[in-house]
Parts: C-alpha cells; sequence; structure tokens
C-alpha cells in the first residue's frame, strides 16, 4: 500500500516514513507544496498524510485538488495549529483525518489503517493477525473462527495492537487512542493495566498466542516474534 | 451645575455689580446736568426779575420754596455753585437728594446771594429700578446659563459621549471595527483623530502580541514533534536494553508534557485575546455527565466515590470548547488531587456550580491557586500546573467567578454566574 508524505520539517517526515516502512507501506515523501502537487497528478496513493503549512503553499489545497481530480486516496491532514476552524476547514474539503502536532507515530499509523480500511469498498476489511481475526465494521473477534467476547475498549486495544504490531507503545500513547486525549490530564495510567491483563486473559484463553508483552516502565508491545509456534 | 458654570455666575455677580454702578453714575450725572441747566435758566429768570424789580434801587429779599434770594456782603462769583444737598429725612427713612444752585450776582450795585433747590426724589426711584432691573437679568442669566449648560451637555457633548460609550463598551478582538466619527466641534474632531490612531496601534500592537504568542507556541510544536518521534523510534531499536529503553520513555513522557504545557499556554493566550465567543448556552450539568463518562476509568481505578446532586441546570453563555476545558479542568483536578478511595461531590443549581474533592493536601492559599504554576510545591509530578489557571481565565471571560472554599476536608470549586 502505497502512502505519500508531504511534511516540510525533514526529519519529521523521516520518522514518519520509517515508522509507515516498517509496517508495510511504500512511502514516498515530499517537502514543499509543488512537488506535493506533481506527485498526486501523476500518481495514485492509498493515503496522503499533508501538512497544512508548506513551503509555496497551504496543504489544504492539496485536499481540494485531490477531491476536484477525484483521487480515491484517503487523506490525513496534519498541523501544527490546533484551531478548530483550521481542523473543520480540513474535514469539510474532504480529508478523512486530522492529527495535531505532535503526535505519536504509533497514532498516525493506526488512523491509516483505518482510513484505508473505509476506504476500501467492497474489498476484504478483516483485519488479520495470524489466528485472529477482527472485522471492523461489526467490532467483533475471533480467534480460528471463533468468537472472542471483548469490551469496547478491549477491542480497541487490540485493534491499535494489531495496527502497530512489534512496536512499542508507550501507555500515553495507548490511553490518548483508547480513551481520549483528556486522559493526558489525569497523567495516570494505572487503569489500563486492567485492561489489557483482561484482554490477554481473554485471547489466550480462546487459543490464540500470547502476543502482549509488558515493557518495563514504558508500556506494551504487540508480537509474535521470540513466540514457539 | 458645573464648576464652569458656577464661575461663570460668580463673575457675571460682580461685572452686573460693576455694570449697576456705572449705570447709575451715568444717569446720575445726566440727571444733575439736567437739573443744573434748569436751575441756570430758573436763576437768569430770577435775576431778570431781579434787575426789574431793584431798577429803582430798592433791595429784595425773596424766600419761596425752594428759593431763597437776599442782598448780600459776599463777593460775586464768578460762576453759579451747584452741589447736591440730602434734605432731612422723610418719615425718618431715606434722605431726599436736593440739587441747589448757589450764586452771588450783582445786580444794579448790590451783591444778591441766589440759593435755587431742585428736588431729586426720582433718584431715589432710579436705584431701585436699576437694582431691580440687575436682579432680574441675573436671574434670567442665571436659567438661561443652567438651560444652556443643559443644552450643551446634551447636544454639543454629545459626540464625546458618543465616543466615551464606544471606548467603554469595546473589546480588544473587536477594537479594529471601532470608528471614531467626523463631529461639527474642532476640539471633538482632534480628539477623535487622536482616539482613531490610538485605537489602530493598540489594534496593531494586539495583533502582534497575539500572533506572536500564536506562532511561538506553534514553531515549538513542530520541533517537539521531531523530538517526540525520534524517541518513538528509537524506543523501538531492539539493540537497547531496559534501562536505555525506560530512559527514553521517561524523556518521552517529559517531552508529552512539555507539549502539553505549550498547548495550554496557547489556550490561555486564546482565552485572553477572545478567541472564543460564545455561539449558544450551555448546560454545564451535561458537560460533567459527558467528562464523568469519559474519567471513568481513573475514577474507577482510584475507588472514588462520586456524588452528583443536580438540581438545576447551570446555564452558561459559553463557547462549546471552553466549556469542556473549563469541566475537563475541574473534574481532572478533582480526580487528580484526590486520595485513594476518597469523594467527588459534584452539586448543581440553578445558580451555583459546585464540584468538590478530598485530598491528602490541606487547605491551599486562594491567592496563590488560580495564579499560573501557582500549584508551586503542590504540582508532585504531573500537572502542568495551568489548570486552575485556565479556569479561572475562562471564568473570568464568560461572567463566572469561581470561588475557593476548604470545608470539612473537602476542597471545593464553586463557579456563580456574575449578574
Amino acid at each position: 500500500m502505497k502512502i505519500l508524505i508531504i511534511e516540510d520539517e525533514k526529519e519529521l517526515q523521516r520518522s514518519i516514513q520509517k515508522y509507515l516502512e516498517y509496517q508495510g507501506f511504500v512511502c514516498e515523501a515530499v517537502n514543499d507544496f509543488i512537488s506535493g502537487v506533481e506527485k498526486v497528478e501523476q500518481y495514485d496513493y492509498d493515503c496522503v498524510v499533508v501538512d497544512i503549512n508548506l513551503p509555496n503553499g497551504n496543504g489544504l489545497d492539496i485536499v481540494k485538488m485531490l477531491k476536484e481530480i477525484g483521487s480515491k486516496s484517503g487523506i490525513i491532514v496534519i498541523s501544527a495549529r490546533n484551531a478548530l476552524e483550521d481542523k473543520l476547514a480540513g474535514l469539510e474539503l474532504g480529508s478523512d483525518d486530522y492529527l495535531t502536532k505532535p503526535f505519536h507515530l504509533s497514532e498516525l499509523n493506526a488512523r491509516i489503517h483505518a482510513i484505508i480500511r473505509r476506504r476500501n469498498f467492497g474489498g476484504n476489511k478483516i483485519i488479520s493477525f495470524n489466528e485472529i481475526r477482527l472485522d471492523p465494521e461489526a467490532q467483533s473477534v475471533a480467534v480460528e473462527s471463533k468468537p472472542v467476547d471483548l469490551t469496547e475498549k478491549e477491542y480497541r486495544l487490540l485493534e491499535y495492537f494489531i495496527a502497530n504490531r512489534g512496536r512499542v507503545l508507550t501507555k500515553a500513547a495507548i490511553a490518548a487512542h483508547v480513551w481520549g486525549d483528556e486522559y493526558e490530564q489525569v497523567n495516570q495510567y494505572d487503569f489500563m493495566y486492567t485492561h489489557i491483563k483482561n484482554l490477554r486473559k481473554k485471547m489466550i484463553e480462546a487459543g490464540a498466542g500470547d502476543y502482549i508483552k509488558t515493557v518495563h516502565g514504558v508500556g506494551y508491545r504487540f508480537t509474535d516474534t521470540g513466540l514457539n509456534k | 451645575m458645573t464648576k464652569t458654570t458656577l464661575y461663570f455666575l460668580v463673575a457675571m455677580m460682580v461685572l452686573l455689580g460693576i455694570s449697576g454702578f456705572l449705570i447709575f453714575a451715568q444717569f446720575n450725572k445726566q440727571i444733575n446736568e439736567r437739573a443744573d441747566k434748569e436751575l441756570m435758566y430758573e436763576e437768569l429768570q430770577w435775576v431778570n426779575y431781579l434787575e426789574a424789580a431793584t431798577f429803582n434801587g430798592s433791595r429784595v429779599v425773596l424766600q419761596m420754596g425752594e428759593l431763597l434770594i437776599y442782598p448780600s456782603d459776599k463777593p460775586v462769583t464768578e460762576s453759579p455753585q451747584l452741589s447736591t444737598i440730602y434734605g432731612d429725612k422723610v418719615n425718618d427713612k431715606t434722605q431726599i437728594p436736593f440739587r441747589q444752585l448757589n450764586d452771588v450776582v450783582n445786580i444794579n450795585g448790590t451783591n444778591y446771594q441766589i440759593v435755587i433747590r431742585k428736588s431729586q426724589e426720582q433718584k431715589l426711584a432710579l436705584v431701585t429700578s436699576i437694582l431691580t432691573i440687575l436682579a432680574i437679568v441675573f436671574i434670567a442669566l442665571l436659567i438661561a446659563t443652567l438651560i444652556f449648560n443643559w443644552i450643551i451637555s446634551k447636544r454639543l457633548w454629545q459626540p464625546f459621549q458618543t465616543s466615551l460609550v464606544k471606548i467603554r463598551n469595546i473589546g480588544l478582538p473587536q477594537v479594529s471595527t471601532i470608528q471614531f466619527e467626523e463631529t461639527n466641534t474642532k476640539e471633538f474632531n482632534e480628539l477623535n483623530a487622536s482616539l482613531n490612531t490610538m485605537v489602530r496601534k493598540i489594534h496593531s500592537d494586539y495583533v502582534t502580541m497575539k500572533e506572536f504568542t500564536e506562532d511561538a507556541a506553534h514553531e515549538m510544536q513542530t520541533p517537539l514533534a521531531v523530538a517526540q518521534t525520534k524517541l518513538e523510534l528509537l524506543l523501538q531499536d531492539t539493540s537497547l536494553d531496559a534501562t536505555q529503553t525506560e530512559t527514553i520513555a521517561q524523556a518521552t513522557q517529559a517531552l508529552g508534557r512539555l507539549s502539553k504545557l505549550n498547548q495550554s499556554l496557547l489556550l490561555l493566550a486564546k482565552i485572553e485575546n477572545q478567541q472564543y465567543e460564545a455561539t449558544g448556552t450551555i448546560d454545564l450539568a451535561e458537560t460533567t455527565q459527558k467528562y464523568l463518562r469519559l474519567f471513568d476509568e481513573i475514577i474507577k481505578e482510584k475507588q472514588l466515590s462520586v456524588e452528583t446532586i443536580f438540581n438545576g441546570n447551570f446555564q452558561v453563555k459559553i463557547h462549546p470548547f471552553l466549556a469542556d476545558s473549563l469541566i475537563s479542568n475541574l473534574i481532572a483536578n478533582a480526580i487528580k488531587y484526590n486520595c485513594k478511595s476518597g469523594k467527588l461531590r459534584i452539586s448543581v443549581s440553578d445558580e451555583e456550580y459546585c464540584i468538590s474533592n478530598t485530598s491528602e493536601l490541606g487547605a491551599i492559599d486562594p491567592q496563590m491557586l488560580f495564579r499560573r504554576f501557582g500549584g508551586g510545591t503542590n504540582a508532585r509530578n504531573v500537572s502542568t500546573g495551568l489548570g486552575l489557571a485556565i479556569v479561572k481565565r475562562i471564568a473570568d471571560k464568560n461572567n463566572l467567578s469561581v470561588a475557593y472554599r476548604f470545608l470539612d476536608d473537602m476542597h471545593s470549586f464553586c463557579l456563580k454566574k456574575i449578574l
């Protein structure tokens, strides 16, 4: 799956590219408005990640352009501006999502996954990881075709973990994704432990591998490496 | 009555007094001149008469009413002496003034003393008349002054009042829309021109300030994003040992706080710049329910007992984003500083919104409470120290008062509407 990153801050662009490539995406990156326009005119992407403030132009104009040429690619607008108007403008022009800098790469990745899945009309929307199958529309989970009964939070945790498989995820990133940004105000993530413990137990009982690893002092990692399968 | 009017009236009184005196002096002089002419004419008649009567060498003595003529040894005067004399008191009240002619003339070889008087009673009436007229003029002047004063302040000062009202009612964000109109008065035009210049200056300063605060905060977000993503990538490095990963995680956390802090400062700046205009009325009780649901996990985790007493609707005209920010900060605060198995009580009535929580901390100095970073020693670990400053700022800008109380071991924050 092909992603175009239009971001003028070189280092941020590289970070995004590196993370997304590790998650299996094919990435192209440009750092100004004109090359961004050229790219979207010439190629089709599954998703375009575009910054609002670009040299020589406004990222929102690229969103407008994509819509005008009837592009099917998903669009995520990223901006340092948290202003409501910018968010609304982006969404009104037809972008699928809006992320305010700074953001967690794992969050961006999860959102790209979600957008591509949503835009994949008629196609296979099932998320799979080894023996685990997730149906995002029904929000249901099955292990080896046997349904597993998860709570809403447990489902969201699992979805997030699978999208960011193999990555170390900080508690802050997980909390922000599953419980909302407001939790950062409280900055205590102890409650997460119970949910993860339950999810892990349910998945193992259903016959899935023990994929959720605790990274001490940091957070969690969802991985099948190092497992005897 | 203004000070100016008072001074004006005092000056008028003095001037009227002087003019009264001058009028009297003028009239007096004219009356005397007239009387003198008459006296001289009369004397001439009498002299003629005497010349005829004493032609035969006889001496004549005449005394009748206001006339006295008798032979005298006094030398002949060059011209008649004219003087004002006062007669006897009438009814012990006023002395009637007389104009008197005194002359010694030689008639047919004999010196005669001629004394003729004329009553000048009209002079008394003159004084009274002048005083009456002056009094009337003064009263008329007083009334006229008061009326003029009223009209002036109503009419002439109207543009001034208009400008004053404009200045009084304008907020910083709308300052550019203010325009002080041309008037018919040069002074006000000068004032308004200066005000217009001043307003432009204030507005441009305000815009610069606002842009600076926002730009500074925005500019910080990008390097923060770079640092955060780099650390997130570094965290994925499998060659790192546990201690190293933990260190990176701690750095990430600190960066997260920094970014949060930056956003809070930006929010404060935006609230102060009144960038969030109220769009409608919001029931804070509903917002509260929303955030209690959102914070449900952490409330359970801390085993807090939540008591909500909704006796009414606390309706506030406020931007929805600020309503969220206000309530989430208050609730987050009450949760954060609560002790394990503590209490969280929210009571809402039509007039008041109160949120109370138990805490291990004692009463806080209200003076320090709402200041930025005022929490100081208490901000142990996680808080940005801006939560309550944001609460206070939002309250201030939306006609709410926020008060802190420490009662029955509960910290209470109460919002009230300022009418």
